[in-house]
């Protein structure tokens, strides 16, 4: 290795650990470890904010930008809180039945916004369902974040890694759609019946708070109709254009800023009103991560360790799609799987061009976005939403350890990760 | 006219005392809040009608709009009144660091300086003592009352 690669490592290493270890705040790690790449001419301005490679992935942040001034707006609306009451009443306050409607709303949710916006939206209606059931909320909290990591992992903006890996890899909606979402409805199913079986405690059903639940009134949580129809207008055109995308030639983070323009020009909702759910730290931390790893794509150490790891593999597909995903998830249990996915793509994009670009070489892919989003659910540190919801159930006085929900999603990973393992061998390298 | 004139007699309660006797006082009184003692009679502190609304409505309601408006009254009452059902006052206080400073003036206090010290800690009552003497309590209200008559413009 060079001195620049070795030099490059070390800032890189020094960040990350930083990251990891939350020594400092992730933010400032990110920005200083993109300074020194930058003071040490291990990268340049232009490499960092203009090289399509080794810089600034403008794509994924303006599609961040986008769908998080959209859903800021959503969130005004009351959808979230009619929809998860509604299902609350029809399910007639049947503990198991109100949990399996709640995850699978919240995974559906996952899909078309962010894990956390998503666990945010449903965790106070949680609390007062539970609270008028007599319900301890704490395993439908713990439920709710786990599908909403797996539902998350269907679409190309379900959760940030998988914009990472959509812009590196060159893939669209639709292949995130296609060779994705169908596994994740299988996992879901099979979730759902898990939780019977892990939550089994928590199910006691009084039929005097029953009557608490029906006499709650859906309706009245939607303030604004005319905002509403107007969000969900605008929702299902960006929707229709991230699938058409391909079709009409506009990149999905363009189709997110118009929808984003678009609403906040129909909607009476202000300027300020639509920026404030817009996190700017996360949009900063990107791109501080993407200066960084790009400074290790232009001193070539991406290239050193993306050879090695192939001669590692020794040119075996399968071995190296199952060791990616059982690396990646077991690295995102324990390390946040923004940075580890932003450093991974360069190395998976080099190793996808060595195999040829065949079915076989593209499944490494979907292998890291499969190990990388499910991983996170193993521990209460291994994804955003996970600790969002610890910090959120602590406030409310009932505050989840960090075993109490690791020994829950563990089991879900590990379940995850074993039925990703076969989907992948099966569809990518027997029947494809 | 000096804190110890516009002071009034005001009810106490003692940190012991049942939280839905707080309440009450406060709600059949129409009283912006309850002045809390300790067992000597001594004031701790002031606890006012909203820091009794915060206790009996979850943080979750309080931060979501949107829920506080699916309750049906009836219910959403006897929810609020469960909660008060079997605490004490000194439940219903903010933990000891975050408690609210005591509003209280000596009983020379000039009426801007009662304003100055309501407005500074906005508390709806003002306690106006001397030494182990309690002169009373002053409402916003009365001193608003007194603030307008001054200068001609109350009703």
């Amino acid at each position: 290795m060079s001195a620049t690669q070795i030099l490059s490592v070390l800032v890189f290493a020094g960040a990350y650990v930083l990251i990891a270890t939350e020594r400092v705040h992730r933010v400032a790690a990110a920005l200083g470890g993109a300074a020194l790449m930058l003071a040490l001419r291990l990268t340049d301005g232009e490499t960092a904010f203009h090289s399509l490679d080794a810089g600034v992935d403008w794509n994924v942040v303006f599609l961040l930008l986008g769908m998080m001034i959209i859903v800021g707006v959503i969130k005004q609306t009351g959808l979230f809180e009619y929809l998860a009451i509604a299902a609350a009443k029809r399910a007639r306050g049947k503990p198991f039945a109100v949990l399996a409607m709640f995850v699978v709303i919240t995974a559906g949710a996952s899909a078309a916004l962010d894990n956390v916006t998503t666990v945010l939206l449903i965790a106070p209606v949680t609390f007062l369902v539970c609270d008028r059931l007599g319900l301890n909320p704490i395993p439908f909290l713990i439920a709710e974040v786990l599908a909403s990591n797996i539902g998350g992992t269907a679409t190309l903006i379900g959760d940030p890694p998988n914009i990472i890996i959509a812009s590196r890899g060159g893939l669209s909606f639709n292949d995130f759609l296609v060779h994705l979402a169908p596994f994740i409805v299988v996992l879901m199913v099979a979730f759902v019946v898990v939780c019977r079986w892990l939550f089994r405690d928590a199910f006691h059903y009084d039929e005097d708070r029953v009557a608490e639940v029906m006499a709650l009134s859906e309706r009245e949580a939607i303030r604004d109709r005319r905002l509403l129809w107007q969000s969900l207008g605008v929702l299902a055109l960006v929707l229709a254009g991230f699938v058409l995308h391909g079709v009409v030639d506009v990149e999905p983070s363009v189709v997110a800023l118009l929808g984003a323009g678009l609403l906040v020009l129909i909607s009476e909702v202000t300027t300020e009103e639509a920026l404030a759910d817009v996190e700017w730290e996360t949009l900063v931390f990107f791109m501080g991560l993407f200066v960084m790893v790009g400074a290790l794509v232009k001193t070539g150490v991406i290239d050193t360790v993306s050879a090695a790891l192939a001669g590692a593999v020794g040119g075996d597909p399968l071995l190296a799609v199952m060791a990616l995903l059982a690396g990646s998830a077991v690295l995102s249990a324990v390390v946040d799987n923004i940075p580890y996915v932003a450093t991974m793509s360069p190395i998976v994009a080099e190793l996808v061009a060595a195999q040829g670009n065949t079915p076989q070489s593209d499944s490494l892919w979907w292998s890291l976005a499969l190990g990388a989003d499910l991983g996170g659910n193993a521990t209460a540190v291994g994804a955003s939403a996970n600790v969002v919801v610890l910090g959120l159930a602590a406030r409310n006085g009932t505050p989840i350890s960090f075993w109490q929900f690791t020994r829950y999603g563990i089991v879900v990973a590990g379940l995850s990760i074993l039925l990703a393992a076969p989907y992948l061998w099966l569809r990518y390298f027997v029947l494809a | 006219m000096r804190a110890r004139d516009l002071a009034e007699e005001y009810p106490l309660v003692q940190l012991t005392d049942e939280a839905l006797t707080a309440a009450r006082l406060i709600a059949e009184q129409r009283r912006p809040g309850v002045v809390v003692v300790d067992a000597d009679g001594k004031p701790v502190t002031v606890l006012p009608g909203s820091q009794v609304l915060r206790f009996i409505i979850p943080g979750y309601v309080q931060e979501d709009p949107s829920l506080a408006r699916v309750y049906d009254e009836r219910s959403g009452a006897e929810t609020c009144v469960r909660k008060l059902e079997g605490r004490t006052v000194k439940e219903l206080l903010p933990p000891k660091e975050k408690r609210y400073e005591l509003p209280k003036v000596s009983g020379d206090a000039t009426v801007i300086e009662c304003a100055a010290v309501m407005a500074r800690l906005r508390s709806p009552l003002l306690l106006v003592s001397d030494d182990d003497t309690v002169h009373g309590v002053v409402t916003t209200s009365h001193l608003l009352e007194v603030i307008l008559s001054a200068t001609g413009k109350a009703t």
